[in-house]
């Protein structure tokens, strides 16, 4: 391990080498003190945190990011082409305490800054918060500033359905086997649209089971957050309905009237504490009192908030995650020095950030399934060789940034929405351990095959 | 492949010179005609006109960024619809800052970015306070950003006067009540009525005044003279309704917009003026728990000039010619109907005539203005229950005592003259029924109005202390005194 820590001091020295170091160092100080005064809210005090949260860790991010993966490069690099290395090359220590060691120093660096940096972000966002009056403070402590789970419905399984249906109708009248998808699609989408829409007048009731975790939410404020799609447009835009909240049938159960609901968007209410039975079932119905059918979609229909815990760990846990990304991006930036020179590895590096961050084009050239557009006359894809060869790399890009940006903190530390543990560990698995342990493996191989004493070096 | 003689060699590089020279000549002929479209606007993405009234950080940016702003505000529109798809909305004003200020000449954005915010994310929201505050920073972005950077579209006028005269003054949006009251109250405190002093304001006399009208001009960009020239061509306004804010927008604009899409601001005249008759009169009733309810009622002083503006909208726009005749044939229908609810006899006769003489066959022949206004108030009662018909009655004499409280004589009249006629109607048609049909006199009923509405606690006890003076009910008395002190 000495080796190691010896590598990673000298990684630190190295560092501060850089002017570009310190111009994003000087950066990151300003944009987190300046950003405040800059930015335009919508006019309320959850509105002014969301997006000083949201902006401020992301500038961080980016500006960490950037630092990193030019000084991944350049230390691994440089340190080559200066001939650097080969002073420690020919002391008894490996490749990969090298590789690890300036990976470990860049990390140690990232934590600080980004601790520091986060650190003031929080006080500066508390403080805010401190000087607002109280029923402000209020709704950013329950909605903010807090750690909220959800608990949803689970999803119905409605395969079963459709199989037994699908069987049924193939007993009773034959049906061609080219047709037979067609049917299943069809049953699929009744059988959806029984669980999704209440039509005018009916009402459509979703139970959440809490089980133990009841317990832990007795007297804490919920919050029921829903979207709906309306089968017809009415005058006003907007639609009314009651939500019966509690044990049917029981004294308990609490009537909401709610008018002026917008469609297509999301809606949240505080619902009463403690609503739910003995068994920890929360029951809440909906009467569809419009015209119009109202379709609540499985997949983010509906859903019950509760506090799981405080915002200062959460705060923590979400910028650990940021710190998985630096830890990525340090192993891409290593990984990219321990082959080519440094501006050829920055420009490499830098380039496959730049198709990360084009995973939108690539989600819809995957979705439409052609590369070129399709024609939407003939329903026909562009050129066939070329989707063969892009539509598989594509789909593997994307699954590689998937893993990354499956996990966004500053998401959800600006919705409130609680970053767990599991998340974390899970987070740092999937893009430290498995995308940078790969980029480890590829960065070690090449540099402990390198030749570091070749004659073209600088001299 | 043979290499090039020496001689060629010589010749080659000047005579590449020589086409880059002849090019670039060429490219700078075509530069002017270029800018000439670009003027002309038939190139309306791309301008060359420096910017106007921008501030530094603005003008540096459109010009370092080049080509390059249109690319980064698509980015950037591209995260604000897909936050507004996620329903996470408090970047919206940010990103509609960043956007506009990337391309601040360009209209179509400036009138998209407002919208959105005014009608698209306004009503996502159920709570009133939270619409509000969208449906004002869709009008501050057009009023204090989007106007002051093109001060000479008419467009963008346009839009402003129609969130007035729609979002707010129409009755679409289920917090429109809300909107008119909280405006109104925002100009009460900057006008201090609805019918302000302008000379006052334009040469104010002490430093009261002074400062409003600092907040006036710097808060809601109005400028006292132009309030003024617009309430004497159109008014008497009531500057704290939205549809007088319309107008002022759309006069504004004809003043100072390039002569290109005028027509939509005259539009935007006529019809608030037809609105500002319709319902343009507004008061405060203060409910006995201190809250303000907003009572609007028909402005009829301003019926002249409503129909003045749409005669001359009806002469100056061929391409809505019909359809402005056929609202114009529905608003003096309207102002028959309500000149005679509002005891207006000869002014209902006058629309009547007119209204026979524009457009025949509109209301049947034969038919008085009274008949008129009658057979369109009782078409909806001949199938009501004796019960109906009293609580019609009953609502027809609650709306006439509150307007002989806040002095709205005339429509007080109005309204205790039709409750009697449909009370003579209903009697009328059921004679020889009333054992069935029974409907409790009208002296009968009128005093149980009375007797509710000047009930503790009904009404804010100023008006009812008027409504007594005006009916000539002498003040409650005081409860009797105990005959014995209590025990201390």
């Amino acid at each position: 391990m000495k080796p190691l820590w010896a590598i990673a001091k000298l990684t630190w020295k190295a560092a501060f080498r850089y002017r570009l170091f310190w111009a994003l160092a000087a950066l990151l100080l300003v944009a987190v003190v300046a950003l405040p005064l800059l930015l335009r809210d919508d006019g309320t005090a959850r509105g002014f945190i969301q997006i000083l949260l949201t902006y401020n860790l992301s500038i961080i991010t980016a500006l960490l990011g950037l630092a990193t993966l030019w000084l991944a490069c350049g230390i691994l690099a440089r340190d080559i082409e200066d001939c650097q290395l080969q002073m420690i090359a020919v002391k008894p220590v490996s490749s990969w305490q090298i590789w690890l060691g300036k990976w470990l120093g860049i990390m140690m660096l990232n934590a600080l800054l980004l601790a520091l940096a986060g650190g003031s972000v929080f006080l500066i966002l508390k403080g805010r918060a401190k000087n607002l009056p109280p029923d402000q403070q209020a709704v950013l402590r329950n909605e903010i500033f807090t750690a909220r789970a959800s608990v949803r419905e689970p999803p119905p399984d409605l395969n079963d359905m459709v199989n037994r249906v699908f069987r049924e109708r193939l007993a009773q009248t034959p049906v061609p086997v080219e047709e037979q998808a067609m049917l299943r699609q069809s049953l699929y989408e009744q059988a959806r649209a029984g669980v999704e829409v209440v039509p005018p007048d009916f009402k459509r009731r979703w139970e959440l089971n809490f089980g133990l975790r009841r317990h832990l939410v007795t007297d804490e404020p919920m919050y029921m957050r829903f979207k709906f799609h309306a089968a017809q447009t009415n005058l006003t835009g907007t639609y009314t309905g009651r939500f019966l909240i509690g044990p049917p049938g029981t004294e308990r159960v609490q009537s909401r009237m709610v008018e002026g609901l917008a469609p297509d968007a999301f809606h949240e209410f505080q619902i009463p504490n403690n609503a739910f039975d003995e068994q920890g079932k929360l029951t809440i119905e909906f009467i569809n009192w419009n015209d119009s059918a109202l379709l609540f979609p499985i997949e983010d229909g509906f859903e019950v908030l509760y506090r799981e815990g405080g915002f200062g760990l959460n705060y923590v846990r979400g910028l650990l995650i940021l710190l998985s990304w630096l830890g990525f991006l340090a192993a891409l930036g290593l990984a990219a020095g321990s082959l080519l020179s440094f501006p050829v590895a920055a420009f490499c590096s830098l380039s496959l950030l730049v198709v990360a961050l084009s995973s939108g084009t690539m989600a819809s050239v995957v979705e439409e399934g052609t590369v070129t557009g399709l024609d939407h006359e003939t329903g026909q894809g562009g050129i066939a060789w070329l989707d063969a060869i892009m539509l598989p790399l594509f789909k593997a890009i994307l699954a590689v940034v998937g893993l990354l940006e499956g996990y966004s903190p500053i998401d959800a530390l600006s919705t409130g929405r609680s970053i767990t543990w599991a998340g974390l560990g899970v987070a740092w698995g999937q893009i430290v351990l498995l995308l940078g342990g790969l980029l480890a493996v590829l960065g070690i191989l090449t540099l402990s095959r390198r030749e570091l004493a070749l004659p073209h070096a600088r001299s | 492949m043979s290499p090039m003689p020496a001689s060629r060699i010589r010749l080659f590089k000047p005579a590449l010179l020589g086409a880059a020279l002849a090019l670039l000549m060429a490219a700078g002929g075509f530069q002017g005609h270029l800018n000439r479209l670009r003027s002309e606007e038939a190139l309306g993405l791309t301008r060359v006109e420096p910017l106007e009234n921008a501030p530094p950080v603005l003008a540096f940016t459109t010009v370092a960024l080049g080509g390059f702003r249109g690319l980064i505000a698509n980015v950037l529109w591209i995260r604000a619809n897909d936050l507004q798809q996620e329903g996470k909305y408090f970047e919206m004003v940010q990103l509609a800052d960043w956007i506009t200020k990337l391309e601040p000449h360009f209209t179509q954005v400036w009138l998209m970015q407002s919208w959105n915010m005014a009608y698209n994310i306004s009503v996502k929201f159920t709570d009133d306070e939270d619409r509000w505050r969208w449906v004002q920073q869709g009008i501050r972005l057009l009023r204090d950003e989007g106007l002051v950077l093109n001060p000479r579209e008419a467009l963008l006028y346009r839009e402003l006067g129609w969130f007035f005269q729609h979002k707010m003054g129409q009755n679409m949006d289920n917090a429109h009540i809300y909107y008119k009251a909280r405006w109104a109250e925002a100009m009460e405190a900057v006008l201090g009525s609805g019918f302000p002093d302008f000379d006052a304001m334009i040469q104010p006399p002490d430093d009261e005044t002074a400062r409003r009208v600092r907040r006036l001009r710097e808060e809601y960009k109005l400028d006292p003279a132009v309030m003024k020239e617009v309430d004497q061509e159109f008014g008497p306004l009531d500057w704290r309704l939205p549809e007088t804010h319309a107008i002022y927008w759309a006069v504004v604009g004809l003043q100072k917009s390039r002569p290109k899409d005028l027509i939509t601001l005259r539009r935007v005249i006529y019809q608030s003026m037809a609105l500002a008759t319709i319902r343009g009169r507004l008061m405060f009733l203060e409910g006995a728990d201190g809250r303000r309810a907003l009572r609007l009622s028909p402005n009829l002083r301003l019926a002249d000039k409503a129909d003045a503006a749409y005669e001359k909208m009806i002469a100056e726009d061929e391409e809505m010619r019909f359809a402005i005749s056929q609202a114009h044939k529905n608003f003096l229908t309207e102002l028959v109907f309500l000149c005679y609810m509002n005891n207006r006899p000869n002014d209902a006769t006058r629309w009547l005539d007119k209204v026979r003489r524009l457009y025949p066959g509109s209301i049947p022949e034969g038919l008085t203005a009274a008949q008129y206004a009658r057979a369109r108030f009782y078409g909806s009662m001949n199938d009501m229950r004796n019960d109906q018909v009293r609580a019609v009655i009953e609502g027809l004499i609650t709306q006439s005592y509150i307007s002989l409280a806040v002095g709205d004589d005339d429509q007080a009249a109005g309204l205790l003259k039709i409750a009697n006629e449909t009370w003579n109607e209903y009697k009328r048609k059921t004679a020889g029924q009333e054992d069935r049909l029974t409907l409790a006199p009208m002296d009968e009923i009128a005093a149980a109005v009375r007797k509710t509405l000047l009930a503790p606690g009904a009404m804010e006890p100023a008006l009812a202390a008027q409504l007594r003076t005006r009916l000539g009910i002498p003040p409650p008395s005081d409860p009797p005194k105990p005959e014995t002190l209590p025990e201390p």
